[in-house]
């Protein structure tokens, strides 16, 4: 397997459609420019989207929001953060219909557990992406679902028409406008043996969410989620890759692993948001703190100071030396 | 032989009570009531609240007194099943299972065949190694599933068993979940009527 999508591996896709879904909100419909279809893909895979800036290049992930079953194109939601680190502006700003950008090949660290006798989907916000592509083939399956999805009021909630419309008892909408919030708890502790609950949302609500399943019981191995938060700014560091040979500053709203793609050294990534692991970098040598955001290492790791995930986390030092 | 180091043989640890379990239910056979026993005083000494949400479902060993099923019934758990057969057991727990709720713990004490019937089960609830827990005692007797014929051999204490088809079986440690058997495979295919000594290795 190569390190990741690197630039050989991506797809020059073209933008075929921008909807405005909400304020905040825009949908882009992308098609191979080779034509035919784009790669297969499962509910809950994400892209990475290659955006070239003017000073620096973005890659941002974005849950894949289409069928499954229609490979003629994909589609994203892309919210625009403020402020925004440059990824979300540039798909607010720069890209238009006709616009010719590049996009990695599907992953999916957030797919629907086989075996589960229920699904139970927690939405909230930008979270609902991964679950739209889910519902496809939910729809299509014998095993219940649910699908909990919650926004700030009804002209914010993305795709709200589009869900009411279909089976009514499987989905269930909630505004925080009108002081309507999904009963987490009372959800949790009433579900069937053998039910698999999935999160996507703000980090508050993942919070909650794991903190409500483990205290009620709920093993590990059936509860997921999925966070994609954009890496977390701080001050300024350097870094020198060992087997590259080189130095590199990274400045302080960019990650560690966008500073040692700047300087053209292709290291592996695949999820963006601190969770797949496949990032994983060995520490020869730091003399200061490292600053850990990541899901993924264990508090043991995090702790020796001996491994570090570029595409979240930083350091504070004046000397960091990686195994790249 | 083709019998040993075989990943699947299923590998069993000291029960132990999991206090992020919310409910609790704990199924044994006969000698299993020992290390039940020895769970719920655990469970009582750690979190005696969690006993109200603990049930036991226990086939009693002919062979025993009643007295294990009384250590059951004493320990003030909210349920306590007692059965005398396996099947009864086996549909009266998968129609208890059927309306348990998610934060629920599965423990199973007893012979390997018994755990492996419980551990069948538990799979169709799509339960995960983080909600069971099992503690092989007694008897290593197998189930045997005859890969030629099909049929089930219960309770096989050797390495070399004759199967209703009258084909003689070499039992291997290749161990199926979904049949809760290990697999037995015709030992004198190659050279009929060459078969290794018959050796009792399952006690």
């Amino acid at each position: 397997m190569s390190g990741g999508a690197d630039h050989a591996d991506t797809i020059p896709v073209r933008v075929v459609a921008i909807e405005e879904v909400t304020p905040q909100i825009r949908r882009f419909t992308l098609e191979p420019i080779a034509g035919g279809e784009l790669p297969a893909f499962s509910g809950g895979s994400h892209i990475i989207v290659v955006m070239r800036g003017a000073q620096r290049v973005y890659r941002n992930p974005y849950s894949l929001m289409s069928s499954p079953h229609d490979l003629g194109n994909y589609q994203i939601s892309v919210l625009r953060v403020d402020p925004s680190r440059g990824g979300s502006a540039f798909m607010h700003e720069q890209v238009r219909v006709g616009s010719e950008i590049e996009i990695a090949h599907p992953v999916n660290l957030f797919s629907l557990a086989k075996l589960a006798r229920k699904h139970l989907l927690l939405a909230g916000g930008i979270g609902i992406t991964p679950f739209m592509a889910q519902l496809h083939d939910l729809r299509a399956g014998n095993v219940p679902y649910e699908l909990h999805y919650a926004t700030r009021s009804p002209e914010y909630g993305a795709y709200c028409e589009l869900l009411s419309g279909n089976e009514p008892t499987a989905v269930s909408l909630y505004h925080d406008s009108n002081k309507h919030f999904i009963d987490i708890e009372g959800l949790l502790g009433d579900q069937p043996l053998g039910t698999h609950v999935y999160v996507c949302g703000p980090a508050g609500m993942i919070t909650r969410v794991l903190d409500t399943a483990h205290a009620l019981g709920w093993p590990d191995s059936h509860v997921h989620y999925e966070k994609f938060a954009a890496p977390p700014t701080g001050d300024a560091f350097d870094a020198t890759l060992l087997r590259s040979g080189i130095d590199v500053h990274v400045q302080p709203d960019q990650s560690l692993l966008e500073a040692i793609e700047a300087a053209g050294v292709d290291a592996p990534y695949l999820c963006r948001g601190g969770v797949c692991g496949f990032c994983r970098t060995e520490v020869v040598e730091v003399d200061g703190e490292l600053i850990h955001n990541d899901h993924f290492l264990s508090d043991q790791e995090k702790a020796s100071g001996k491994v570090i995930m570029p595409c979240v986390s930083r350091a504070r030092c004046t000397k960091l030396v990686l195994d790249l | 032989m083709l019998i040993t180091g075989i990943r699947s043989k299923p590998v069993y640890a000291p029960l132990q009570p999991d206090l992020a379990g919310r409910y609790h239910v704990m199924v044994g056979h006969g000698v299993g009531a020992a290390p039940l026993a020895r769970l719920l005083g655990e469970l009582k000494a750690a979190a005696p609240a969690a006993l109200a949400r603990t049930r036991v479902w226990y086939i009693t060993d002919p062979a025993a007194s009643q007295s294990s099923a009384e250590v059951f019934h004493a320990a003030n758990v909210a349920e306590v099943r007692i059965f005398d057969a396996i099947d009864p057991l086996l549909a009266d727990l998968t129609n208890a299972l059927d309306e348990a709720l998610m934060g629920t713990r599965l423990y199973v004490a007893g012979p390997e065949s018994f755990m492996g019937l419980i551990m069948r089960i538990a799979h169709g609830f799509n339960l995960a190694g983080d909600e069971v827990r099992a503690e092989e005692c007694g008897t290593m007797a197998r189930r045997v599933h005859c890969i030629h014929c099909r049929a089930t051999i219960e309770g096989v204490r050797t390495n070399i068993v004759e199967c209703s088809c009258h084909r003689w079986l070499v039992v291997r440690d290749h161990y199926s979940r979904r049949l809760a058997a290990y697999m037995g495979v015709m030992v004198d295919a190659e050279a009929p009527g060459e078969r290794p000594d018959i050796k009792e290795v399952f006690l």
